[in-house]
């Protein structure tokens, strides 16, 4: 059920991507995808227990695996980053078109 | 070997901002950067067992150090210290050499690592870099070819990300090696993440316009190293895990059949060599156990290519004909289309001979039409008028191109058995054949391919259908 979900959100993502014309959307779009991936490697490290994995001397039984985890928050650092300096190039195109039409800027820029 | 590994590693992050900060010696340090892969990748060839490094626990986490790594890293060094060399007196900001040098780093890394999350980082560094160097003149039209580059490898790695937590889940470990249990769909994503990253098959289209638009530099080093990145990955994998490898090969074909007939028809001159690079990557894939040597020679004579297209007159082919071209630029034209065409003497021969021995009969059939179709292709710049040198170029040119040319002649002592009298038989009929085809068919056809293809939302959707065909190659 909960895989459901977060492939849905991963396709209207991607969808978002294809489908809405303005440039902003567009990059909102590809940030609703990724987070459908995180919450996919969370719900994959949870498949063995729910507890937070932290050393103590009381075993809380069933842990969720760290390593998924760990390896995600690298991806979150390295998409966030990516999203950052996406909107520094559309708030530079954004000076010459104001409309940020995907199509229209294409049709300009390319030769 | 191991702290020799890891310092060579994080070496070019620190000199990249050592070089940021104090701009003075930013060149000199990117250009000793440079030396210091050279031979580290020199190392590497001459050690004869693998080198492989656990970096954590059991995870899976791995670098692993052979010999198709040292050709890939060597290629990396050439060209971009033949790239350094080309901007020496160019007034590039600190910015820029520190841009390249940190791509330099993580294509680096790129070739020695072997599990899924250190090629995820190493890749997403990659798309940074290449984005800020494409974006380097800050005009309109460069920041958006570098956002559209952003955006598909973006979206791309996104793929791969789910395709690599697939990976985990059923081996509890990141590395190569668990290709073998995983299912299905986890291949499919990962390959179209790494096909996309690469410039392979169809996955590769939006490859012609970035490499075309960039500056001279950048898109020398992007077709020279930079989309070797997503076929390195592949190529071990087929090594790797027997499994993949069918896969692997047919991509390989296909590709070297897409994109040569995209570069047939070509009137741009840089189109042409982003478009003859698809289709070489294509012979990379077929072989991937000799992959590292066509590498590196393709490596060299792309970024030769590029560089002397850069200091051409124009860039339309129809142009040129009118406009003879600098005797000395026609030169190296020559001797770089010969070595990619596989004449004997220069390295591409040496190079195709050993791909075209590795493979099954019916893939040698193929792979020989495509060499004829880079024949017929490269003729165009064979066969261009040219007169005696009115202008002077730049030292920098000089010195990078023959660091290249160089390269490319002395690669040649790595396989010199290709130097049997039925090998060259071969190779000058194939010559012939591409020439008389291009006399004949391409001299006259001005064919207008269309560029739908190209664009952003096709680019995009064109993934989905990838996704979907990789699919059932994997489970056929």
């Amino acid at each position: 059920m909960l895989e459901a979900f977060i492939f849905a959100t991963i396709l209207c993502g991607f969808f978002g991507i294809i489908l809405k014309q303005n440039l902003m959307m567009k990059i909102i779009a590809m940030d609703v995808m990724s987070t459908g991936v995180i919450a996919y490697y969370v719900k994959i490290s949870a498949r063995q227990g729910l507890f937070t994995p932290i050393f103590s001397k009381t075993n809380h039984g069933a842990y969720a695996d760290p390593v998924p985890q760990a390896v995600i928050l690298t991806a979150i650092v390295i998409g966030f980053s990516i999203q950052a300096l996406m909107l520094v190039g559309v708030m530079k195109l954004s000076r010459d078109n104001p409309t940020l039409e995907s199509r229209e800027i294409e049709k300009t820029y390319t030769p | 070997m191991n702290t020799l590994t890891i310092i060579w590693i994080a070496l070019p992050f620190f000199v990249g901002f050592v070089g940021y900060l104090v701009p003075k010696v930013d060149r000199y340090l990117a250009l000793a950067m440079t030396l210091v892969s050279a031979s580290y990748a020199a190392r590497v060839l001459m050690e004869s067992t693998p080198l492989i490094v656990e970096l954590m626990d059991n995870f899976g986490v791995t670098l692993q150090i052979d010999s198709l790594s040292g050709y890939f890293i060597l290629t990396n060094a050439l060209v971009t210290a033949a790239v350094i060399c080309y901007c020496w007196g160019t007034g590039k900001s600190a910015f820029f050499y520190t841009q390249t040098i940190i791509l330099h780093g993580s294509v680096n890394a790129v070739f020695i690592c072997a599990d899924f999350i250190s090629l995820y980082v190493a890749l997403e560094v990659i798309g940074i870099a290449a984005f800020l160097l494409v974006s380097y003149p800050r005009t309109n039209r460069a920041i958006w070819v570098a956002l559209r580059y952003l955006f598909i490898s973006n979206t791309a790695m996104l793929f791969y990300l789910v395709g690599a937590v697939l990976v985990y889940q059923a081996n509890n470990s990141f590395a190569f090696t668990g290709l073998a249990k995983a299912p299905p769909e986890a291949l499919a994503l990962i390959f179209l993440g790494l096909l996309t990253k690469g410039g392979i098959f169809v996955s590769g289209l939006w490859l012609p316009l970035t490499h075309s638009e960039s500056e001279t530099p950048v898109s020398a080093i992007l077709s020279g190293v930079v989309v070797k990145t997503g076929v390195f990955p592949l190529a071990r994998m087929a090594l790797m895990v027997e499994e993949v490898a069918p896969v692997i090969t047919l991509l390989g074909i296909g590709t070297a059949f897409l994109g040569i007939s995209l570069a047939l028809f070509e009137q741009d001159t840089k189109r042409l060599l982003a478009q003859s690079t698809i289709s070489q990557l294509g012979f990379i894939l077929a072989a991937p156990a000799v992959g590292g040597f066509y590498a590196l020679t393709h490596g060299l004579v792309k970024a030769t290519l590029f560089l002397t297209a850069g200091a051409l007159p124009s860039r339309d082919f129809q142009e040129l004909h009118k406009q003879p071209i600098p005797r000395s630029l026609w030169l190296v034209l020559v001797m770089a289309s010969c070595s990619i065409s596989g004449i004997p003497l220069w390295a591409g021969f040496a190079s195709k001979a050993l791909t075209l021995k590795s493979l099954l009969p019916w893939q040698m059939l193929a792979l020989n039409i495509a060499t004829v179709g880079t024949v017929a292709t490269f003729a165009k710049f064979i066969f261009l008028p040219h007169q005696s040198d009115s202008q002077s170029i730049r030292p920098g040119y000089w010195v990078a191109v023959l660091l290249l040319l160089g390269g490319l002649l002395a690669a040649n002592g790595a396989y010199y058995q290709a130097y049997t009298v039925a090998n060259i038989g071969k190779a000058l009929a194939k010559v012939a054949i591409g020439w008389l085809v291009y006399w004949l068919v391409i001299r006259r056809v001005v064919l207008k391919l269309p560029r739908v293809q190209e664009q952003l939302e096709h680019l995009i959707g064109g993934m989905s259908l990838m996704l979907v065909l990789l699919f059932w190659m994997v489970l056929a």
